[in-house]
């Protein structure tokens, strides 16, 4: 209800959709956020230095997709063969929040909830995608977000230890 | 054995290794199999999947009969239904599905695949109040439910029942490896058992080794032999004190000297035949070699043993060992020469019984041939005797004086023979005995052969004998023997002669020798007439004839008594000739008589 009157204030102001400018990989260089127009589909929280709300900073779905995109190609365990993905690389997205932490809680639509140690995304190009195979990911289906591992690239990562943080229908982040 | 064992240190390291490396191999193979068993799929989570969309549909079905109550928001029941059919995708898809396929949950999957249009219409139209579309989505959702509940316990037993075979199976590996590295365990306690083992005999080897190379070290220095080894080149490359000493020369020219330098022995042809030998990898030994030092200076023998050094390649030159035999040498020719001599007497002694056996055993052989044969001719006369005197008793009252005389006269004629008989055999037994005793003097042969001619013609009127006289004939004899030889031949010739031939006497005379030949016809086997003059020895042709075998023997023996011979010959007209010949008086005595 309130995101709904929260969209309604955003597009009744006349806020412009636009995403920060994509940052390279590397770079500490902080986003600029401007408010959310459309649906929320992600709130990050917790120990960042970027916000764009009271609870830390929201995104919809087109100040998503205007971070820099990066492809990555892989199977998952739930499905049969090799995916497509599309999305950004949660490593420079944390950082360009500022994020500190040693954990971040990703929490899902389907009240899933699992920690993701700080590592992880430091040594693995883990993505969080929003297409899969030229598609959107659906809220029917593993969509809006969903978190994706390059599994085929490290063996290690083909492990049911990794596997459950996979997580679909992502809508939320903690940083701890 | 030295083989066996040598063998033996190949093979069993090499069987352990075997052993180790399949061991090693089996544990790999078994351990990898194992962690290949140990990687939990994620579809093996799908007790969890199964639980989630339960629940999602439950919520979903809560969110909407909430709503339907008025007490909840339609965007609550949409978000419900979007996690509900995100779970239903997840199960509808991929390796879940497979499994719930596999389970017999396909129907129930396709079923709500078929509803999702329909439930996506309830939800969208759900408004407060609407039981009949509240009770429609309960209608869908409430098999679903059933199934997954359903689903859900097989999962589970299904997992279990694969988590336990796994169990067992990684048991059984673990107990294979563990066997397996017990054995890899043992084979490397008795390996390294073996390579202690073989270390410590190495070492005692080598230990032997060199005790044995200071040994031999020691034994070079300090022999009493000369001992010099040289290289190919015949160059010394070792040469003892006493070496030096034994060829005079200084202890430091010793080594990488030629051996033609170091002394004029080694220039000798069988010294050098010896080296080559040697180092052609043969060893030999070279006896009672002279050698001195100074030409003045007596020799000394030694004795050369030379024997080929060997590297692991091939004979890289030669050790020659002198030793000084000398009293060996001079004792074993002393020994040799007694033992020639012992040797030469024990030939001659058994040479001289041998020939005393053999006189033996002819003596035996001849008296018993003698024995045999005096008995059959003393019987013949004994016979005639006999017969006659029978003759003279039977008929003695009507005998005429004629027939007394004529049988007195046969039997006197058979004593006559026995006498004769007896006397000849008293003769040899005397002339063998040596108890005849002859008295030489200067006789007219010619005379006396005459005289026996003319006797012997009165004696056998059918046989003719010529005799031409003439020659010198004074020998040196005993009148008495040689007349008999004379007569012995004469009626030998009587005796064996084909009847009707004459018998010719002739005089011969020859280089200091006078005598007679007395000539017949008749045939003397070839085989007989080395045996003629033998005693007891009777012809072929005598057999049918009278005698004992004696005449030519006693003629030939007493012949020999007068410095004289008896000989016999076949005359180029196959004439049989006796000769007898004796020493011509003047030449034997020219002095006396």
């Amino acid at each position: 209800m309130y995101r709904v009157l929260l969209l309604v204030i955003l597009v009744l102001t006349g806020g412009t959709v636009t995403a920060c400018d994509p940052v390279s990989e590397g770079n500490t260089e902080l986003f600029d956020l401007s408010q959310p127009a459309g649906d929320i589909v992600l709130e990050v929280s917790g120990a960042i230095a970027v916000r764009n709300g009271e609870n830390g900073a929201q995104f919809d779905m087109a100040m998503l997709r205007g971070l820099s995109t990066v492809s990555l190609s892989t199977g998952t365990s739930v499905t049969d063969g090799s995916s497509d993905f599309e999305g950004f690389l949660l490593r420079d997205f944390l950082s360009g929040l500022g994020a500190t932490g040693t954990i971040v809680r990703a929490s899902a639509l389907n009240d899933y909830v699992v920690d993701i140690p700080m590592s992880d995304i430091e040594r693995f190009d883990v993505i969080v995608a929003h297409s899969m195979d030229g598609e959107p990911l659906s809220l029917q289906d593993k969509g809006p977000l969903w978190i994706v591992y390059p599994r085929d690239a490290h063996p290690e990562l083909q492990d049911i230890r990794y596997d459950y943080r996979w997580v679909w229908q992502l809508n939320a982040l903690e940083v701890q | 054995m030295i083989i066996r064992k040598g063998a033996l240190g190949i093979v069993l390291p090499s069987v352990t290794i075997g052993i180790f490396a399949v061991l090693i191999a089996f544990s790999l193979v078994r351990l990898s199999a194992t962690e290949e068993d140990m990687r939990i799929e994620a579809t093996q989570n799908m007790l969890w999947v199964i639980a989630r969309s339960q629940v999602a549909s439950l919520k979903l079905q809560t969110a909407a009969s909430t709503h339907v109550r008025g007490m909840d928001t339609p965007v609550e029941v949409e978000r419900r239904l979007n996690n509900f059919l995100s779970h239903h995708n997840i199960l509808n898809h991929g390796p879940q599905r497979r499994q719930m396929v596999e389970m017999g949950f396909a129907d129930a999957l396709d079923t709500i695949e078929a509803q999702q249009a329909e439930l996506r219409q309830i939800v969208s139209e759900l408004e407060t109040g609407d039981e009949t579309s509240l009770s429609r989505l309960h209608a869908i959702l409430s098999p679903y439910d059933a199934d997954l509940a359903r689903a859900a316990n097989k999962a589970m037993t299904a997992e279990w029942d694969s988590l336990g075979s796994k169990l067992d199976n990684s048991r059984q590996e673990v107990s294979h490896i563990i066997l397996s590295l017990i054995v890899i365990a043992l084979t490397g306690a008795g390996m390294t058992f073996y390579l202690v083992r073989a270390t410590r005999s190495a070492r005692s080897r080598a230990q032997l080794l060199e005790s044995e190379k200071a040994l031999s070290q020691l034994l070079v220095t300090s022999s009493g032999e000369a001992i010099i080894a040289v290289d190919r080149e015949r160059r010394s490359t070792l040469l003892n004190d006493a070496a030096a000493t034994l060829f005079a020369i200084t202890a430091e020219k010793t080594l990488h000297r030629r051996l033609t330098a170091i002394s004029g022995i080694f220039s000798e042809e069988r010294v050098e035949s010896v080296i080559n030998r040697a180092l052609d990898g043969h060893s030999v030994v070279l006896r009672d070699l002279p050698f001195s030092r100074k030409a003045d200076v007596s020799a000394i023998y030694l004795e050369l043993r030379c024997f080929p050094l060997r590297d692991g390649t091939g004979v890289i030159g030669a050790i020659m060992f002198f030793s000084d035999v000398t009293e060996q040498y001079y004792a074993r020719r002393d020994l040799s020469e007694r033992r020639d001599y012992l040797e030469e007497q024990v030939a001659l002694r058994t040479k001289e019984l041998h020939a005393a056996l053999e006189r033996e055993r002819s003596a035996t052989a001849i008296y018993r041939n003698f024995a045999a044969m005096i008995s059959h001719q003393f019987r013949t006369p004994l016979a005639i005797v006999d017969s006659s005197l029978q003759r003279l008793m039977r008929r003695s009252n009507r005998l005429e004086p004629d027939e007394v005389l004529e049988r007195g006269g046969q039997a006197r004629s058979a004593i006559r023979n026995l006498v004769q008989l007896v006397d000849s055999t008293l003769d040899i037994a005397r002339l063998e005995a040596g108890q005849i005793e002859q008295n030489s003097v200067a006789w007219d042969l010619d005379r006396l052969i005459a005289d026996v001619v003319d006797r012997q013609a009165n004696e056998m009127p059918d046989r003719t004998v010529r005799y031409v006289s003439g020659g010198p004939s004074l020998v040196l004899c005993d009148p008495v023997y040689t007349e008999h030889i004379v007569v012995n031949l004469l009626s030998n010739a009587a005796k064996y002669a084909p009847p009707g031939t004459a018998v010719d006497v002739e005089m011969v005379s020859v280089d200091g020798y006078a005598g007679c030949r007395i000539i017949n016809e008749g045939h003397i086997d070839p085989d007989d007439r080395e045996h003629l003059f033998e005693r007891f020895f009777r012809g072929k042709n005598a057999s049918d004839k009278k005698g004992v075998g004696i005449g030519l023997y006693m003629a030939h023996s007493l012949a020999q008594l007068q410095y004289g011979k008896l000989s016999f010959e076949i005359l180029p007209d196959s004439r049989i000739a006796f000769t007898l010949v004796l020493p011509l008086a003047e030449a034997a005595c020219p002095a006396g008589l």
